[in-house]
This record gives structure tokens, C-alpha cells and sequence, in this order.
């Protein structure tokens, strides 16, 4: 079998011939994700909109609304789901004279699957980008370095450290040179999702779910009519609700939203991005199976570009078919199992079978051996 | 040094590809590919596939799956398993809406189908590839001449070959099975075991089917057959045509290359009953065949005589004789009858024996030779209990030779083409053990003791069926009993003989381990998960086993040295009148 990481060599013997290496200790180690971290990435996302105040929905005012569930042989609405995955190795440092960059080698990927009527599951789509991380500038042979990954083809990428993107800047962790690959990565994968969901072919009335909030890069570059959401498991748990009952106003945190949100029901839609997004959450189980008031519930983010009311039939019916995915779940092998659709489940494993495992990254990205004896 | 190139053998190398392009024409529908995986990697021994949607496989199907150099490894599917994404039972039922029955998945739990197959064959000649099926690699229902690269049998020439059955496969696929002849007949391995549970007609009904089938490819002119009748009239009529046969089994036999005949030149012994004087009737369930010959065993016909020993009165006495007292009085009585000596010269009759002298005496037991009074009385009393008391009517005082024959007489007379049927179906234990030993004592004698020239008159081939084979040979118990010493002589011998032997049985547990052991082919019927736990089972392959105890009627498990692995077959139902079976 050739090594799949084969388009990465040159660039390390490039690192090697030109510079000084310090290897990881036992070859690449993976950046493992703080648990939270999709949280964080949704408080990034969220931006300023830390206590939505604007009901976007229409004629709905109530708090709380039932929703019927609407399964696929009634209404099959969502059709595509979509997901992506990254992760991260650390192989080592770069060091010339007094200055150095953390080299890292990312897999990012993205899948979109389709269900069709029966219910069985197809990807449509599935793509591997393999990433070199590194910061350019720390070295005077980094163009160099550029270059020979461009060179190695389409499925390779370079990305600058350094580069500003809004989600690596906008967590902590991201400030830090030797953390930031994990969120650069993170990134690119998002990128990588937006792309593939940009380009998708979808008939009228064919739902989208996407895994995850609907960033910045989805409200700008979405033609209008296109239908999707955005479904959030891990949601920014500092959000607050405006509620106004006539002249009475009230603030809620999340919690308190939440803890009167039974099974089966939608909370009132916001507007996120001065209305650009409606986004709701629906209680999709529990909560008296589950440990905690705020498992089971998903925060649906929809894209409203026209910024208008949005119908409050229409987020019953999103609702509805959200509540619907219930059934089946990833129990057992995903700790949001409660908040995670088994649809973007399986999109992301069909991302994950296509990566490489950990065992060949490290037999496959060993640094050239002249370089050892420097 | 280089090596010189051969010319020929280059020219062999260089066919090598084209012959087996030629031969790899996969024709069949794709219905699965090799899976291998970091915890169930493939092996030469075995591999897994998994199948496309929809496509139904079952335990026994064979399969094909592509292999290097566009050969094909072939291999017999032992189970079916389903794999899902669940890693537990609590994921489905939590994912089921916390256990409500009622809820339908919107997105069906990720699931496949997961077949494992136990390697058979490759097709590569002269040697196959046993590399392990690669993962990825199709896998297709292989054919009937694809079942038979499998098995073995394309190797097989035509005049070797034995019809055993038919194969179904899940997709409509049959393919005949042949046995090898020097498998079944020597001089290779011989014998035949077929065991399984009572009630369902299969074991005899199989027996019958491979004996017809020896008959009808091997040549009947050099194989006599001898067949004992255990059950009912079961095989009384067996030279009768058989009524009302089913369309499908006329197919069958001839998809065989079988005629659907009964059996012809058949003989029938009956054995002489309590009323047989006064009736004429033989000793048999409902009516006799409308020709037989009768035979009874009077105590010179037990005994015999220098010149033409008989079975020996040791065979009626099944009781313990730890000290070999039973055994010794035996013997003296033998040597006393058999050589005329003086104080036996006026024992000739049963009631001779059991009430006058030497034994007895105004009716207390004497002293004969060594052994005491006390062991003559008792060896009288078990005697007695088993020639008059318990007794079918088979032992007379004197046996009229125009009325009834010597069973030793008539085996001795078997001859090439000619089946005989003895009956022993009303017999009491002692009885059946007694015709049975006779029987396998003759046989064994006529062959091993022959000479040269005795052994051109002979048959070449003579095949015996005996059914509940465990009562002659059993595992446990006397290991002294002359009937096994002679089962075990024509188990180990026999193939070398041409004495073949066909028996069955409900256990192949309670058989003598060397029987088993010496019969080249096995066929087992359904049989109950805990005899199939048995040593004696250890052939087979766990996984197969579990399916052994939902074999359908006429369903069997064929075990042959030439397959690698037993296979499931069918067979045609029997082509004579099978009375006992015919309503089912």
C-alpha cells in the first residue's frame, strides 16, 4: 500500500534540509479537543448576540409551543445532512537560529449523506484535504515549504499558522502557536463544509441539516431559497432570552428557559444577526430520562436572509421533523448522544472512515534521517 | 549464478495466467465483498463478506470469492451474522424512544449483514492459492461446477464417482455430490456412518438411496448386499416399486444419473416363529413377501461343528463375567459338541443342554471341568431365559432343513447382484445380537479366511446395513464382547477386504470410537445440541453445529475425505415401497 501522507514528504525534507528539527517525542501526537469545545465555538459563532431580544416568528408569541412529530413517510423533509471532522498531529518544531514554528499535520474532511424515502442512508459526497500547519514567516525557507505542498496536489494544503480566521482568534487557546493547529484545522474543515453545501444539488423542499451553528461564512454567501438549518447539540450556555408579556419584560438564562421546555415542544424564535438567523431550541427527549435539564435539546438556527418574520407554521414543521430524529441515536458512542442527530452521526463517520489512522500518520510522517544526525 | 531458463517450463509459466483468465469467467451476480478487519482479519482458513441489501444467504451455501491471479478461493458459509453501529443493547433500546415499541426509526440504525465462510478450495492448478481472501474482493454464489472445484469432485473421474445427494443453495443453485468410489468401497477408506435422531425416515431411507446409487454406478453384478430389517416391514418390500412417487423425487433421481427402481434379485430370511409350525408363517410384522426362506437356530446350528463352526452359544449370554466363569463353561461346552466328545455326544437339543447332563442332573447344576455347580446354574438360568423363556420362537429343538435354513448357510451363499434381506425386526435383543454376529462373523470369515481361490467366487464387494449399530458396538461396556471384536476387525479391515459396512444409528456418541473412526464417510441427520457436544462430533465446525439441530426432514450433513468441510444435501426419497415411510 503507498503511503496516503506521500505529498507531505518533500515539504519535511524541505524542513529537514534547510532547518533544524525537534521531533515529537514518539513520533506525531494528536491535539485532542477540550470536551467543551463545541460550545465554545458556538460563543464564538454567536458573536455579540449574547441576549436575543427580537421574536422573529410569526403569529406565534407563546413561550413554549407543542409540536407534532412529523416522520419521513408523512413529510421527509430533511434529506441531506451534513457534517465534517479534523484532527489534528503534532510531528514537531522547525527551528532556525533563534527562531521556530510547532509543525502540524492535519486530516480535515467533510461529508454530506443523503436519506432516501426508505430511509437508508447514501453519501453524496465525501472530501479529505491533508493540512501542514506551520508558521511561514518563523523561517526563511516557509514559501518554500508553501510551494512544495501546493505542488503535491489538490488534497493537500498549507495553511499559515499566523493567518487570521474568526475561529482560531476568537477562543482562547487559539492565541497560543502550539494550540492553534487544532483550531486552524478546525477551520479549514468548516470551510471545507460550507463549500461542499454551496455546491450541493438539492431539489425545492429537500431539507439540509447542517452539524453545528450557521456561521458568518453561511448567512453571507447562501443564495436565498436555499432551505437549511443549522442544529446546535452544544449550545453557548450564557445566552439570555428577552421575554416580553405585554409591557412585562423578563430576562431568562438558558436554564430557566429551558427547565419548562417538556418533550416534544419548541421555545419562541429569536433573531440572531439583527434577524439574519432565526434560531429556537426543541426538546427532541427527556428531560426525565436524562441527567440534566439541558441534555436533549437542540438549538436550531435558520437562515433568514430576507431578515423577515418567519412563519411560525414553518419552525413547527422544522420542529416536528427534528423531533422525528429521535429514533435512532448514537447511544454509546458519542456523549451528546442526546442532542445529536444519528443522520449527522453518520456523516460524520463517513468523514472519519476516510481518514487515515493514527497508526500510519506515525509510520508515514517520519522526518527524513539526515536531518536526525544534524 | 543465474539460473538456466527451461524452455518448457517458461512455456508452463507463461500459460499459467491464460489458463486461469480462461477458467475465471464469473458469471453470477455479485452479491457481497471480502470484509477483513483489525479484530477479524481473513485467513487462509476462513473469511468474512459482507452482503449487498437485500441478498439472502444461508449456513451451507458455497461461495466464491475472487482471489490473485484471477483464480477463485471457494467456501462453505457456516453463519450469518448481523453488525450494527449499537454498541449495546441499551443504545437500541434508549434509541428507541427509551423502549417505546411503537417508534419508528427516522434514520434506520446503520446495520450489514456479515457472512463467514470457511475456505474449501482455489482453482489455481496445479497448486491452489491459499492466501487470504483480500478484502474488497467479490464474492458470488458459486455454481454447480464451481461447487465442485469446492469440493473436490471435479477431480473425480466418472467411473469414480457415487451420486450422495444434491446440494440447494439459498439462490435456486443445485449441484449433484458425488462420494469417491475408493472412499466408499476401498481400497482408500470404506464404510459408511449415518446417524441423527429417530423419526424422521432418514438415516435408512439415505442408506437405501446410497446402497441403490452404489448398485447403479459401481455394477451390481460384483456387489452383494446384505441388509438386517430392525423396524417394522420397513424393508420387506423393497423389490416392490414404490406408489404414488412424487414428481420431484423422479426428477431427482435422474438428476443423479439414478434409475428410481426398487431393488431387484432381492432374498428375504424370516425368522421361525413360536407359531411358524402350525401357521407356516414366518416371525414378521404385517405380511411376509411373496417369497422367503425361513431360518431358525437349534443348538448344533448355534454351535456347529468342526468343519463349519457356528455364531457360538458366547453371543446369547450378555450377562457380566468379570472372571471369565460364563466364558470358560462356554467354551467347554463348544469343544465338547462341536468335537463329539463322550460326555457330550447326547447333547444335540436346547433341552438337552439346559436340563440333562453334563450340566444338570435330576435338576441341580453340576460341576464341569473347573467350573462350579453355582456358575453352571446360573449360566443354565440366563440360558434359559434367553432360548425359552424370552425367546421369539427363532431357537427350535431341531431344525427341519427343508422348512427352515441355517442363516450361516445362506449368508455363505450371497452372490454378486443380489440383495438379502434378513429380518429381524420381532427378534428380542439377544436374538438380534445373535444373527448380527452371525452375520458379520460370516461375512468376515468368507473374506479373511479365504483363499485365493475361494475369494475369485466370491463377490467382490459385499456391503452390510445394520441399523441401531450402537447396540454391536458400543462405546461403553464389554470391551471382550465378540460381536465388537468382530465389527472392530471389519471396521479396521474392511476396506481392504471389500466388506463394507453401512450402519446407523440415533447416537454417534454411543458408537465404539474406532467404528466411527474408521468410516470415511459420516452423514448426520438433526440432531439435539447436546449430542452434537460430543467428541465424536469434533469434525465439525461449532458454527455448523448449531444449524444440525434444525435439519429439515430428508436434510443431511455429508462428511466425505475428499470435501474439507461436511455440506448439507438432499436426497431423492426411496424408489421401493417403503411401507413404514410412504404416509409421511
Amino acid at each position: 500500500m503507498p503511503n496516503p501522507l506521500e505529498g507531505l514528504l518533500p515539504a519535511l525534507e524541505v524542513m529537514a534540509l534547510e532547518g533544524q528539527i525537534l521531533p515529537a517525542t514518539g513520533q506525531a501526537v494528536e491535539d485532542l479537543m477540550r470536551p467543551d469545545q463545541d460550545e465554545a465555538y458556538d460563543r464564538v459563532r454567536l458573536g455579540d448576540d449574547l441576549l436575543l431580544d427580537t421574536k422573529i416568528e410569526q403569529p406565534n408569541s407563546e413561550l413554549y409551543v407543542p409540536v407534532r412529530m412529523i416522520h419521513r413517510k408523512e413529510k421527509h423533509l430533511f434529506r441531506y445532512f451534513l457534517d465534517g471532522s479534523a484532527r489534528t498531529f503534532y510531528i514537531g518544531n522547525v527551528v532556525e537560529g533563534d527562531r521556530q514554528s510547532p509543525v502540524h499535520v492535519a486530516q480535515v474532511g467533510a461529508a454530506v449523506v443523503h436519506r432516501d424515502n426508505a430511509g437508508k442512508m447514501h453519501v453524496v459526497r465525501s472530501e479529505h484535504r491533508l493540512v501542514l500547519l506551520m508558521d511561514k514567516d518563523a523561517v526563511s525557507f516557509g514559501d518554500k515549504v508553501e510551494r512544495m505542498v501546493h505542488a503535491a496536489g489538490t488534497h493537500y494544503l498549507f495553511v499559515p499558522l499566523k493567518e487570521a480566521d474568526p475561529l482560531s482568534d476568537g477562543v482562547e487557546a487559539g492565541k497560543q502557536p502550539r494550540s492553534r493547529a487544532a483550531h486552524k484545522a478546525n477551520w479549514q474543515m468548516r470551510k471545507l463544509e460550507h463549500q461542499i453545501a454551496r455546491e450541493l444539488q438539492r431539489d425545492v423542499g429537500e431539507w439540509l441539516a447542517l452539524d453545528g451553528g450557521l456561521g458568518s461564512e453561511y448567512v453571507k454567501d447562501w443564495p436565498e431559497g436555499k432551505e437549511y438549518v443549522g442544529v446546535v447539540k452544544s449550545s453557548y450556555k450564557e445566552l439570555k432570552f428577552c421575554v416580553k408579556a405585554g409591557r412585562v419584560r423578563r430576562d431568562l438564562n438558558v436554564y430557566q428557559l429551558l427547565a419548562g421546555l417538556k418533550a416534544g415542544e419548541r421555545t419562541l424564535a429569536f433573531g440572531l444577526r439583527e434577524g439574519a438567523v432565526a434560531t429556537w431550541y426543541v426538546r427532541i427527549r427527556g428531560p426525565e430520562h436524562l441527567e440534566f435539564p439541558l441534555m436533549g435539546v437542540l438549538r436550531v438556527e435558520l437562515a433568514n436572509p430576507g431578515r423577515e418574520a418567519v412563519p411560525s407554521e414553518l419552525i413547527n414543521e422544522i420542529s416536528g421533523a427534528l423531533v422525528a430524529e429521535r429514533c435512532e441515536t448514537p447511544h454509546g458512542k458519542d456523549v451528546r448522544w442526546h442532542a445529536h442527530l444519528y443522520a449527522i452521526f453518520l456523516a460524520e463517520q463517513a468523514v472519519k472512515n476516510g481518514f487515515v489512522s493514527t497508526e500510519v500518520i506515525k509510520a508515514g510522517l517520519r522526518w527524513p534521517v539526515p536531518t536526525m544526525r544534524k | 549464478m543465474p539460473e538456466e531458463s527451461n524452455p518448457k517450463i517458461d512455456a508452463l509459466v507463461a500459460e499459467v495466467p491464460q489458463a486461469a483468465e480462461a477458467r475465471h469467467k464469473p458469471t453470477g451476480t455479485v452479491i457481497g465483498k471480502a470484509s477483513a478487519t483489525e479484530r477479524e482479519p481473513n485467513s487462509s482458513e476462513r473469511f468474512c463478506f459482507w452482503l449487498a441489501p437485500g441478498v439472502v444467504v444461508n449456513p451451507f451455501d458455497i461461495v466464491e470469492a475472487e482471489q490473485m491471479e484471477t483464480t477463485r478461493t471457494f467456501g462453505l458459509v457456516t453463519n450469518i451474522r448481523q453488525i450494527t453501529d449499537a454498541p449495546s443493547h441499551l443504545s437500541n433500546y434508549i434509541s428507541n424512544d427509551f423502549g417505546s415499541v411503537e417508534s419508528v426509526p427516522q434514520t434506520p440504525r446503520q446495520g450489514v449483514n456479515v457472512a463467514e465462510v470457511s475456505v474449501l478450495a482455489n482453482d489455481r492448478e496445479p497448486r491452489g492459492i491459499y492466501m487470504p481472501v483480500q478484502s474488497e474482493a467479490q464474492v458470488r454464489f458459486a455454481d454447480e461446477a464451481g461447487i465442485h472445484i469446492a469440493l473436490g469432485i471435479d477431480k473425480m473421474a466418472e467411473k469414480e464417482r457415487i451420486p450422495a445427494g444434491v446440494i440447494e443453495m439459498s439462490n435456486g443453485t443445485t449441484a449433484r455430490v458425488y462420494l469417491h468410489r475408493d472412499y466408499v468401497l476401498g481400497p482408500e477408506g470404506a464404510h459408511v456412518n449415518i446417524c441423527g435422531i429417530s423419526g424422521l425416515a432418514t438415516k435408512t431411507s439415505y442408506a437405501m438411496f446410497l446402497i441403490q446409487s452404489i448398485l447403479q454406478t459401481v455394477g451390481e453384478a460384483d456387489i452383494a448386499v446384505v441388509i438386517l430389517n430392525v423396524k417394522q416391514n420397513d424393508l420387506l418390500v423393497v423389490d416392490k416399486p414404490a406408489r404414488g412417487m412424487r414428481p420431484e423425487d423422479h426428477e431427482l433421481w435422474e438428476r443423479l444419473g439414478l434409475k428410481p427402481k426398487p431393488f431387484q434379485n432381492v432374498r428375504y430370511l424370516l425368522p421361525w416363529g413360536k407359531d411358524t409350525q402350525t401357521t407356516g408363517l414366518p416371525n414378521c410384522f404385517g405380511e411376509p413377501p411373496d417369497q422367503f426362506q425361513l431360518y431358525a437356530y437349534s443348538l448344533v446350528d448355534v454351535v456347529g461343528n468342526r468343519a463349519k463352526p457356528g455364531p457360538g452359544v458366547n453371543l446369547l449370554i450378555r450377562v457380566p463375567d468379570p472372571w471369565d466363569t460364563l466364558g470358560a463353561l462356554v467354551g467347554e461346552i463348544q469343544q465338547g459338541i462341536m468335537n463329539d466328545e463322550p460326555r457330550w455326544k447326547s447333547v444335540r437339543t436346547w433341552n438337552d443342554l439346559l436340563n440333562g447332563p453334563p450340566l444338570m442332573e435330576k435338576g441341580i447344576a453340576q460341576k464341569v471341568g473347573e467350573v462350579g455347580a453355582s456358575s453352571v446354574g446360573r449360566f443354565v438360568r440366563v440360558l434359559r431365559r434367553v432360548v425359552r423363556n424370552r425367546q421369539s420362537g427363532v431357537f427350535v429343538e431341531q431344525r427341519n432343513p427343508r422348512k427352515a435354513a441355517n442363516l450361516g448357510d445362506e449368508i455363505r451363499a450371497i452372490k454378486g447382484g443380489q440383495t438379502t434381506v434378513v429380518d429381524i425386526a420381532k427378534l428380542t435383543d439377544e436374538e438380534r445380537a445373535l444373527v448380527f454376529g452371525h452375520i458379520i462373523q460370516e461375512i468376515y470369515g468368507m473374506y479373511a479366511e479365504a483363499t485365493i481361490d475361494e475369494r475369485a467366487d466370491l463377490p467382490k464387494k459385499v456391503i452390510l446395513f445394520v441399523d441401531e449399530l450402537n447396540k454391536y458396538a458400543p462405546r461403553r461396556g464389554d470391551s471382550q464382547s465378540p460381536i465388537l471384536e468382530y465389527v472392530l476387525d471389519i471396521a479396521a479391515r474392511g476396506r481392504s477386504l471389500g466388506v463394507v459396512l453401512i450402519a446407523a444409528e440415533q447416537f454417534m456418541s454411543e458408537v465404539h470410537p474406532q467404528v466411527v473412526g474408521n468410516c470415511s464417510t459420516k452423514v448426520i441427520g438433526r440432531s439435539d445440541s447436546s449430542e452434537l457436544s460430543d467428541d465424536a462430533y469434533r469434525f465439525i465446525l461449532k458454527d455448523v453445529k448449531a444449524h444440525l439441530t434444525r435439519l429439515d426432514k430428508g436434510e443431511l450433513l455429508l462428511s466425505h475425505p475428499i470435501y474439507r468441510q461436511p455440506v448439507k444435501i438432499k436426497f431423492p426419497r426411496p424408489a421401493y415401497q417403503a411401507i413404514g415411510h410412504e404416509s409421511t
